[in-house]
């Protein structure tokens, strides 16, 4: 595997000017690198090590430094996420109302495994730590939107996103 | 009853800045503007407010901490933690849906009293609806002079900064919150320094959750006083409890501090019908579950603490006797494993042990030697870690082995449910 | 000056500096706390948890490495409670270890074996399977990696991001999952990534050049300075005598940095692995190779030698040496050679790359050490020039292959023009064949002496294995020529 500092971006003129902006918005450019990847994820549903590197020079950090973030957090990965990306919480209150159930469901219906995306590149699922939404429990997140007491009808109903 | 954070929630559009102005927003600000700073210090440290995000240390003693500008020159920040992550708490997440002007004016008070000029909310990524809120709600704020230069004319800047975390638990605890915001993997520091001396950028910082700050327009509204009236002695104040799992009614309740765990039980409309009480995880999974004895018990930092556990941030788990208390355990170890930091060993290794353990366990293959050995390894890894994390490792287990024998030994001798 | 306080460790009061961190105070008292992650030059993450000690008065036990000393604090790092704490900690670190000791080089110097003996000895209770991750990942030209021993204690990271900041390591990933891997796109292949070996405290990077070729037990470990530049690196040497069929026959398994204010705990990899050269045409007897081939005694030679000085008289002698003589060598030359033209200074043959860390451009260690005796060194083009003009009368080549100073073809020519000539030295290289006499030398590693560093700082290094056949340090080849010259101009007064 080759990553050295890519003689091409792998980001648009567009997008290296939210990156730069990422770096200008705190009180230290720092401050902006998770920001920043989180936008990166949101571009290429995965931050590849070419992205990362590039991330890196903006910041002007180290590349172990980015890889190393790249890699701790949950929300960015190192598969390509569906269009859509599904969680489903198993958290305590959530695994309690059924979230094991929710599981094959929704391996069922969108017919891939857990971290896997249908090959239209629509969507992937995965199991998520707690959410945020006991109450509402199981918890369903797709993209960034809670989607609570998740039933089989609401993964079933998860087929007609765009 | 007094209610305090949650007394306008039934306000449909309290989140918007005229409706909270209306309902008295933001006279609170004004009237701590024209105070001494150590006036307000002394008004919190008189109100007995204690940290709600887990640990519960005095908020006032918190900031006395922070070395005056004379000694340590140079920015000075205040950070809000809304990365509320740990199973069963989401009432930061109602308080920001709901009432987000409510924080932004304990922050920018908290801001005056530190000498922040940059503040920040640092907001879980999975609550982007709530972010949006927040922004939206900051937005109105700035416009109305209430966040930036010379705010309300009182000649006191200050500006709000939003961030949003990436999905770590570890997040949320302090030292590694600021990691996380400092761009760099969620691994906690070790104080000393504490993040009062040395915190963001090496600069002196105030990490304070949501609801803590949310209570501080009301006591500077209502004085120190008033507020450690509403609670028990060293801890003043209400409380909120995010309840949910077995009961009829889950949600966010306010309650004063020190409510009977009977009484906090029955607003959530008590056990769902037809079942029996198990126990109930009082403030997080993280925190040993109250048995049925315990019902009497006064839940405020201090009683749930004699009662073998912890109110952590009150998020309020209850189980009936469906629930088996090794898959409890292992639910709970699992997010555990999955959420270590992996900078320490005892809980980097001793967490997965534990969790794969339960596993075979559940699988009936576990052998009598677990029952000795699995709290073993939790009483190796408490205490001798670096962060919280780690020591509820152990806890959870032991908590629930001592509590729930019988489930363990029925599952590791026949293989059977408890 | 730190404050002097006095502290109690193990019930003994103890004296140090103030703030000095109780790890490194209880050493200096004699007792070593068991420690991984903790290393004087790479700073206390406190991540292993392995130097747990009891704090009188402190509600959990604390971490040694993060402890400042201060004046009446009550440590015990022996007490069963600290040493629970420590065995539990190591217990830890093994759950998934491989324990692949039979095959794991690290064996015999592995602080997770050392530990093991000292304040494990308990029964496994590990009934899971182990987590498998790389065994055997080429971190760069120098080392191996095998994550499934590593104890993640980012002694290694802390390196290149710290010291080299080269930045190829990181720790990637996180909880069980994480693993120190190469930064995508690098190798580990900057000037010093040997001392990651070195720094490793378990088997997890190993030294590729010594990978499977002897069992540390069998070494024998001697104090050198490393011959590779004027910085003399404090090392030890590691032998292997006593397994000869080991270690493919070389005599030296490998160096290794000794702790000094020279170096800190490195050295570099041009210096590390500098030593396979040592053994390489080694010269053994003494030799003349013309007009007439004949292997001669020490004493046949320092006669014939003599002779052959007080023919050419000191005047029109040249000598041509280099920087690896020790200060006992330059000594005993410019007892020798009182008027004799010296050439010695580093040509293109003896420099090479500097840094800001350890390497300097000089590849010779003691051209300090001839400076100090008021040697003065003519130029190799001067002397190339007297040679083509025929006013040298004879050269006395010590320790230094002119063919790298002047070319094969040209060096040949040039020696061929002296009156007579000499070579001494510890390997043949090029030079070897040119001269009328071959001398044996021994090498750095086969006697004891002194080098002047950079700085002047004179530092001893020891005898490590035996010489040669009949290898003589060169003061001692000098010392044996200047008897048989004073012995007969003796002679001829008598």
């Amino acid at each position: 595997m080759s990553v050295k500092a890519p003689t091409k971006s792998p980001f648009t003129p567009e997008q290296e000017t939210t990156l730069a902006g990422w770096t200008k918005r705190y009180p230290h450019s720092n401050l902006g690198l998770v920001e920043a990847l989180r936008s990166v994820q949101g571009w290429h549903r995965q931050i590849t090590p070419e992205a990362a590197a590039r991330v890196a020079e903006v910041f002007d950090l180290p590349f172990n430094r980015v890889w190393g973030v790249a890699t701790f957090f949950p929300t960015f990965t190192q598969w390509k996420t569906g269009r859509h990306r599904v969680g489903l919480c198993h958290g305590l209150s959530c695994w309690l109302a059924g979230s094991t159930k929710m599981e094959s469901c929704l391996e069922k219906t969108l017919g891939v495994a857990e971290k896997t995306t249908t090959a239209d590149g629509k969507f992937s699922w995965e199991t998520m730590e707690c959410l945020g939404a006991c109450e509402q429990a199981p918890a369903l997140q797709v993209n960034d939107r809670l989607v609570g007491a998740a039933t089989e009808a609401s993964v079933v109903k998860l087929k007609d996103l765009k | 009853m007094t209610l305090v954070l949650t007394k306008h929630f039934a306000e449909p559009k309290l989140h918007e800045l005229e409706t909270y102005r209306r309902l008295g927003g933001y006279k609170a600000l004004e009237k701590a503007l024209g105070l001494p700073r150590a006036a307000i210090l002394e008004e919190v440290k008189t109100s007995n407010l204690r940290g709600l995000g887990g640990a519960g240390f005095p908020t006032g003693m918190k900031w006395s901490t922070v070395p005056p500008e004379d000694k340590v020159p140079g920015p000075r920040y205040v950070v809000v933690n809304c990365d509320e992550s740990e199973p069963g708490c989401y009432k930061d997440r109602v308080l920001v849906e709901r009432d987000p002007h409510q924080l932004i004016e304990g922050l920018l008070i908290a801001s005056y009293v530190i000498g922040s000029k940059d503040s920040f909310i640092f907001i879980r990524g999975e609550y982007q609806t709530q972010y949006e809120i927040l922004e939206k709600a900051l937005d109105e704020a700035r416009k109305a002079g209430l966040v930036g230069k010379d705010i309300l004319g009182k000649g006191f800047d200050c500006d709000i900064l939003l961030m949003r975390g990436a999905g770590a638990y570890i997040s949320g605890l302090d030292t590694a919150l600021l990691e996380t915001m400092e761009g760099k993997k969620a691994w906690p520091r070790q104080p000393p320094p504490f993040p009062t001396v040395a915190g963001l950028m090496a600069k002196p910082t105030v990490v304070n959750n949501v609801e803590t700050l949310s209570m501080l327009p009301h006591i500077v509204e209502n004085g120190g006083e008033w507020f450690a009236k509403l609670g028990v002695p060293k801890s003043g104040g209400t409380l909120l409890l995010s309840i949910s799992g077995h009961v009829e009614k889950p949600g966010v309740y306010e309650f004063p501090m020190g409510v009977k765990l009977r009484d906090a039980l029955a607003a959530a409309g008590g056990v769902r019908a037809g079942h029996k009480l198990k126990g109930v995880i009082p403030g997080g999974t993280s925190m040993p579950p109250l048995m049925e004895k315990d019902l009497d018990i006064a839940l405020d930092f201090d009683s749930v603490r004699a009662a073998g556990t912890f109110l952590g941030a009150g998020g309020m788990i209850v189980l009936d006797e469906t629930a088996d208390a090794v898959e409890v355990a292992h639910n709970i170890e699992r997010f555990l494993a999955h959420e270590s930091c992996g900078q320490c060993t005892p809980c980097r290794e001793g967490s997965f042990w534990t969790e794969e353990i339960l596993e075979r366990v559940l699988h009936g293959d576990g052998v009598p030697a677990d029952l000795e050995n699995l709290p073993r390894v939790g009483e190796n890894i408490t205490g001798r870690v670096i962060c919280a994390l780690g020591d509820t490792v152990g806890m959870v287990i032991r908590g629930y082995m001592t509590r729930y024998p019988d489930d363990f030994k029925k599952r590791i001798s026949n293989g059977q449910k408890g | 000056m730190a404050k002097r306080v006095k502290f109690k460790l193990n019930g003994t009061e103890v004296e140090a500096d103030e703030g000095r961190l109780v790890i490194d105070a209880a050493k200096d008292a004699g007792v070593e706390i068991p420690h991984y992650c903790y290393h004087p030059a790479l700073g206390n993450p406190g991540n292993c948890r392995m130097c747990i000690v009891e704090v009188a008065g402190a509600p959990k036990p604390q971490v040694s490495c993060r402890l400042p000393v201060k004046e009446g604090l009550d440590v015990k790092s022996d007490s069963p409670a600290a040493k629970r704490a420590q065995a539990s900690a190591l217990e830890l670190h093994l759950v998934n270890h491989p324990l692949d000791c039979p095959v794991c080089d690290q064996s015999g110097e592995c602080g997770l074996q050392d530990y093991y003996m000292k304040i494990g000895r308990y029964q496994s209770q590990v009934r899971e399977d182990k987590q498998h991750k790389g065994k055997r990942v080429e971190a760069g030209p120098h080392v191996m990696l095998d994550q499934e021993r590593c104890i993640l204690c980012t002694r290694c990271t802390r390196f290149v991001d710290d010291v080299t900041k080269t930045h190829e390591l990181g720790i990637f990933r996180r909880g069980h999952t994480e693993a120190v891997e190469l930064t995508p796109g690098k190798v580990l292949d900057n000037d010093y990534s040997g001392n990651v070996v070195d720094i490793c405290p378990v088997g997890a990077l190993t030294d590729r050049d010594f990978r499977y070729q002897v069992r540390v037990w069998y070494l024998d470990k001697t104090d050198s300075v490393c011959p590779g530049c004027s910085r003399g690196c404090n090392i030890s040497i590691h032998t292997n005598t006593k397994r000869t069929w080991h270690n493919q026959g070389h005599r030296v398994a490998r160096l290794k940095p000794r702790h000094s204010e020279v170096n800190g705990y490195w050295m570099c990899d041009e210096g590390r692995y500098g030593y396979r050269p040592l053994d390489e045409g080694r010269l053994g007897k003494v030799l003349r190779l013309t007009p007439e081939r004949a292997e001669l005694s020490w004493e046949a030679a320092a006669v014939e030698l003599a002779a052959r000085l007080k023919d050419g008289g000191s005047k029109g002698l040249a000598v041509a040496a280099s920087g690896m003589l020790s200060n006992e060598d330059w000594a005993a030359l410019k007892d020798l050679f009182p008027a004799a033209k010296l050439y010695f200074t580093a040509e293109p043959d003896q420099v090479g790359a500097e840094d800001a860390l350890l390497k300097r451009r000089e590849k010779v260690p003691n051209l300090k050490g001839a400076e100090a005796l008021g040697l003065k060194s003519g130029s190799f083009d001067d002397l190339a020039k007297d040679l083509e003009s025929g006013k040298v009368s004879g050269l006395w080549i010590v320790e230094r292959d002119l063919t790298k100073v002047w070319g094969a073809e040209r060096a040949k020519a040039l020696i061929g023009k002296a009156g007579f000539s000499v070579f001494q030295g510890p390997n043949k290289g090029g030079t070897g064949e040119l001269a009328s006499y071959r001398l044996p030398a021994t090498a750095y590693a086969e006697e004891t002496g002194r080098f002047t560093n950079f700085e002047g700082r004179v530092q001893e290094y020891r005898k490590a294995l035996d010489p040669i056949g009949s290898a003589r340090p060169d003061h001692e080849i000098f010392g044996l020529v200047k008897a048989a010259l004073t012995g007969a101009a003796l002679e001829a007064a008598a």
